[in-house]
Order: C-alpha cells, then structure tokens, then sequence
C-alpha cells in the first residue's frame, strides 16, 4: 500500500513555478513562512480549544486551513477543515482527537517541509 | 498587460505570499496589507491601487466591511474588488457581492483563475478610466457648443464678433477657436456682380486705355 505524500507533488510544482528569473525560490520561501508563521497559529488553536472558546477555534482552524491548502497539505488541511466546522456549529465536545490529529499532521508537514528545504 | 498596482490584503503570511506571487509572474505590481485596518489605510489613501484583493476573515476589519467602507465614500476612486474565501455558500458570496465587492476567488487560489479574474477587473478598470476621460472631453466640447449658441453681438459693418472679455474679434478667428471650423475666402455671384465684375471692367478698360496711347 502506498501512503499519500504528505504535501501534494502538484502544488509544490507550481510553486516553484512562480519564481520569476533570477529570484530566489518561491516554493522555498513559502515552506520557510509556513514554518515561521504557523506553530503560533497551532498553538492558538489548542489553547483556545483548552478555554472551550468555539469561536477562537474557528476562526485559528480557518486560518490553518488556508495556510495547508497554498502548500498542499491536505491532509492537515482536512482536519482543519473539520475543526472549522465544529467551531462554527460551536460544539468542541468532540474536538479532542482532532486536535491529537492536527498535532500528528502538523509534525509530519514540518519535517518534511524540513527534509525538502535544508 | 502593463504593470497595473495590485493590493493583497491577507492575514495569513502563506496566503498572501503566494498570491502576490501569482500575481507578479502574471506582470503586476503587488502591494501587501495584513489585516483590513491597513488595507482600509491602502484604498482610502491618494492614489489608491485601482484592483484589490481583500480576505474575508482578517483580523480588524474583515474583507465585507472593508468593501462596504469604500463604497460608503464620497469622492470613489475607480477600485475593482476581489474578495478571497474559502467560503463557497451561496449565502455567503451573496452577502459579498451586496457589500460592494465586483468578485470573489476561492482558496486556496488557482493560479490560472486568479489571475483571468484580476485580468477582468484590470480591463473593467482601464475601460472605465478611459470613459471618464472620453465624457471629460464631450463636456468640454458640449460647453463650446453651448457658447456658440447663445446670442453673439456682432457689428453691423465689419461683422467682428464681441466675445467674452469684451474684445472684438474677427468671425473667423472667433469660430476657429471656438469650434476648430477654417475658413477658405472666396465670393458669392451677388458679391461677383456687385464688387469683382465692376473692378475687372476698370482694369480693362485702364489696359485699353494704356495700350491706345502705345499704339499711336
């Protein structure tokens, strides 16, 4: 059986196909942003879910969910995808194993984001 | 197309650097906001860019309120208005269009997408800077039109026209720069028979006159 790749091959491609002549690496430096940018929004995520705040949730998952989309992650995005949706319906009851899933999904798009740009 | 200013307002650093990206290798000049406050600073600005593409949910003002606020001002700078979401209801884009925005993209963006719909809102934009200029421009002439209608004093004898700051004019000059009109000098038969034909008949009969005295 094969396992899916954890970022999506096409997406990548065409990110790397922005760069324009000459320029650094665009696929690269959006790896690099998601890298800076994101933990601080997984963390947001979580805490919110730890104060029970079903709109803060939703609106970091929203945030996530975009940021996973532009790299392919589409794994991690369909988990944000579903916290999105428990927070708008404002039940985080059964929020728990998403937020483990989102943990697992999270790591496994960072270090291969670290394997692909070091 | 030429490099048409572009604004990109998206809290998400991921987002908002692969649409600019986009758009940069589709030739446009991108400008960046990270939250509505600083793409409101952006559109109400001097000198605004005249496409945007505005998050829905941005911390500060979200991408609706932005779009209302533009539309709300007085003096509008021609602005085309994106709006980004991964909102797909019905519900939602409705609440969007009715805001003020003239589309909306789905994220994650396609690349292909994206930029067919920025190319419409840069051609709907140049349209409407070039129809502003074309009614500029037939107010103007409309104006000379309108001069041109009123009733013009003119003397009994030399036919100069008076103009506006009270000088007399010859009628050519005063239609030529009035309404571009040239005039070419001739005669009419009336004019023939009463001035032209009389000084032909003198001067025929002055050369008569000198070539009898040579012949005696």
């Amino acid at each position: 059986m094969t396992v899916p790749p954890v970022l999506d091959p096409a997406v990548l491609e065409s990110l790397r196909q922005l760069t324009p002549p000459g320029e650094p690496d665009v696929l690269k430096e959006v790896l690099q942003l998601f890298l800076d940018d994101v933990p601080a929004r997984v963390e947001r995520l979580r805490s919110a879910w730890q104060s029970g705040d079903a709109v803060a949730v939703q609106r970091a998952a929203h945030s996530l969910k975009g940021s996973a989309g532009n790299i392919g992650a589409t794994d991690l995005l369909g988990v944000c995808r579903q916290l999105d949706e428990l927070g708008r319906a404002g039940d985080l009851s059964n929020a728990a194993p998403l937020v483990t899933t989102l943990d697992a999904e999270f790591a496994r798009v960072q270090s291969e984001i670290k394997s692909l740009i070091t | 197309m030429p490099s048409l200013r572009v604004l990109v307002a998206d809290d998400e650093p991921v987002s908002r650097t692969v649409v600019g990206a986009m758009l940069k290798k589709a030739g446009y000049e991108v400008s960046f906001a990270s939250d509505g406050d600083q793409a409101w600073q952006h559109l109400s600005g001097p000198n605004p860019p005249p496409v945007a593409l505005l998050d829905w949910e941005m911390p500060g003002l979200a991408g609706p309120e932005v779009v209302q606020r533009i539309r709300a001002q007085d003096e509008q700078a021609p602005i085309y208005i994106i709006l980004l979401t991964s909102r797909d209801s019905s519900a939602d884009i409705v609440t969007g269009l009715k805001a003020g925005a003239n589309d909306y993209v789905t994220k994650p963006a396609n690349e292909d997408e994206l930029v067919a719909r920025v190319n419409v809102g840069a051609r709907v934009i140049e349209l409407q800077i070039a129809l502003a200029e074309r009614v500029r421009s037939l107010e103007e002439a409309l104006a000379n039109v309108k001069a041109l209608q009123t009733l013009l004093p003119m003397c009994a004898y030399c036919k100069a026209i008076r103009n506006d700051q009270n000088y007399w004019e010859k009628v050519e000059t005063y239609f030529h720069d009035r309404s571009g009109v040239s005039f070419s000098h001739s005669y009419c038969p009336n004019c023939y028979d009463r001035f032209v034909k009389p000084q032909l008949d003198a001067l025929e009969d002055i050369t008569e006159a000198q070539r009898r005295q040579q012949g005696r």
